[in-house]
């Protein structure tokens, strides 16, 4: 498994880079860092306690100078305290079916066992549950959407 | 589980075809003549016919295609599918009473069975048409051993035991992908996998079988006619359900033990001799998009491959297939 400090300089070299996708798989272990539209770096790593995130504020103008490593996220800038990921390759579903209303919206609050989506593959249907409480801040995905084991689906802030 | 109402059943079963005294049935089992008498008329209710001739003692003419509690212990011998029983007459839905017991803590190999379910549940929210008397509507728990990812191949691995009992009984049924159960063109049978699940563990796997046994062509709701079918309608002849749920169940510990052991790659290789329209062109719809495809088999996590006009092959984790007639 890659070293946080690997990993921390995968990050900035593709940040800095013009590379929006970048995929690296050996031995069972992979990881794939994308360039999301707001600049935001994602890194999921198979390992459910692998997913990090990096700053969200947009990357800084080339001739600033840069640290090596960026530093962390300030405490503000990150508005949500936990994520809730896929559990498997497969479909994201945001409603129980085509007719009915997504299950939550940004800005619902959930409970642990509040029902936030449903994941298929191979027609096995995996209902999943918010498992904290917090309300809704963020939905990182859209119906129809084929996700990957750990990939974060929503962002939930404590409260 | 060896209630006298079982012992009572295996008595008879052994002497299939001759009477046997209500005074030699009272020595055997230890009971009264008058509570053999009562077991007889339970026996009765739940479907057995039983002829009981003064001076010569009971006789069963016909094991039932009844489904009870008892006739579905008659003559079990799966290891751990169906140990436990939960049957009902009439249900909303084995799947919702199933998923119910399985967050309460009910066990591995728990079957949840009904004769009629009044709101039968299919994929998307659809409704499986499930009347009396005439299908198997079961809803098998699941506590497995292994992780979320390995969870959706267990899918394609019932769809190979379904078709494996079909077949063992002359059945030329085939499987379309991922579990859909064909006779002669038309879905015989479906299949409903739910799981709850964390990270790295599954507390329960349901697997919903449904599956239409001795509906004739009438029985059917009209809309689905062209594309439903059941046993009957294919094989005109009646078949015995509770004969048909031990097979499988037999059949879904077979694979099921196939699958832990060795992984899915050995259940694969069946899957693709059993599958339906290989090589040749479907119409794929999925979330997002409606195209046609040539159907090449399945990848190793039991994901669809299809190879696309451009040549490239595609690989597909949720979508529906329909045949194209060439």
């Amino acid at each position: 498994m890659l070293k946080l400090e690997e990993l921390k300089e995968l990050i900035t070299l593709i940040d800095q880079s013009s590379i929006d996708e970048f995929d690296y798989e050996t031995e069972g272990e992979k990881v794939s860092l994308r360039k999301l539209k707001e600049e935001v770096v994602q890194v999921t790593q198979q390992a459910p306690q692998q997913v990090m995130n990096a700053p969200q504020a947009p990357a800084a103008p080339a001739q600033q100078e840069q640290p090596a490593v960026p530093a962390p996220a300030p405490e503000a800038a990150k508005n949500y305290d936990s994520e809730i990921t896929s559990l498997m390759v497969g479909t994201f579903y945001s409603k129980p079916n085509p007719d009915s209303e997504d299950f939550i919206k940004v800005g619902d609050r959930v409970e642990k066992d509040t029902v936030v989506c449903i994941v298929e593959a191979m027609k096995l249907f995996n209902e999943i549950t918010a498992d904290v409480t917090g309300e809704i801040v963020e939905v990182l995905v859209e119906n129809g959407e084929l996700v990957e084991y750990g990939q974060p689906l929503f962002r939930v802030k404590a409260n | 589980m060896d209630t006298t109402r079982n012992r009572l059943i295996r008595v008879l079963q052994e002497h299939e075809g001759a009477y046997v005294s209500g005074q030699y049935l009272s020595d055997q089992l230890g009971i009264s003549r008058a509570a053999i008498w009562k077991h007889m008329k339970a026996l009765e209710a739940d479907g057995y016919e039983i002829d009981a001739v003064p001076r010569k003692g009971y006789q069963v003419r016909q094991s039932p295609d009844k489904l009870s509690k008892n006739t579905l212990n008659w003559q079990l011998d799966t290891s751990w599918i169906g140990r436990k029983i939960i049957f009902e007459k009439e249900i909303d839905s084995t799947q919702m009473l199933a998923k119910a017991l399985a967050d309460q803590g009910a066990a591995h190999g728990t079957v949840v069975l009904a004769d009629k379910q009044t709101s039968g549940k299919g994929t998307k929210g659809r409704s499986w048409h499930s009347p009396a008397g005439t299908g198997i509507w079961m809803s098998l728990i699941i506590r497995p051993e292994f992780g979320p990812r390995e969870a959706a191949q267990l899918t394609l691995a019932a769809a190979v035991a379904l078709t494996r009992a079909f077949r063992k009984e002359g059945i030329d049924a085939e499987i379309k992908w991922p579990n859909d159960i064909y006779l002669n063109e038309k879905k015989l049978a479906g299949i409903l996998t739910e799981m709850q699940a964390e990270q790295d563990y599954i507390h329960h796997i349901v697997l919903g079988i449904g599956i239409n046994i001795n509906q004739k062509e009438k029985d059917l709701p009209p809309d689905i006619r062209d594309k439903a079918t059941s046993l009957h309608i294919e094989t005109q002849k009646e078949w015995k359900r509770q004969e048909l749920i031990h097979l499988i169940w037999k059949e879904l510990e077979s694979v099921y033990a196939h699958y832990t052991k060795a992984g899915f790659a050995s259940i694969r290789e069946e899957w693709m001799q059993l599958a339906s329209r290989l090589g040749r062109r479907v119409k794929v719809t999925t979330p997002t998009a409606i195209f046609e495809a040539v159907f090449q088999g399945i990848g190793a996590e039991g994901e669809l491959l299809l190879e696309k006009t451009d040549g490239l092959t595609q690989r597909i984790y949720s979508a529906e297939l329909e045949w194209i007639e060439e």
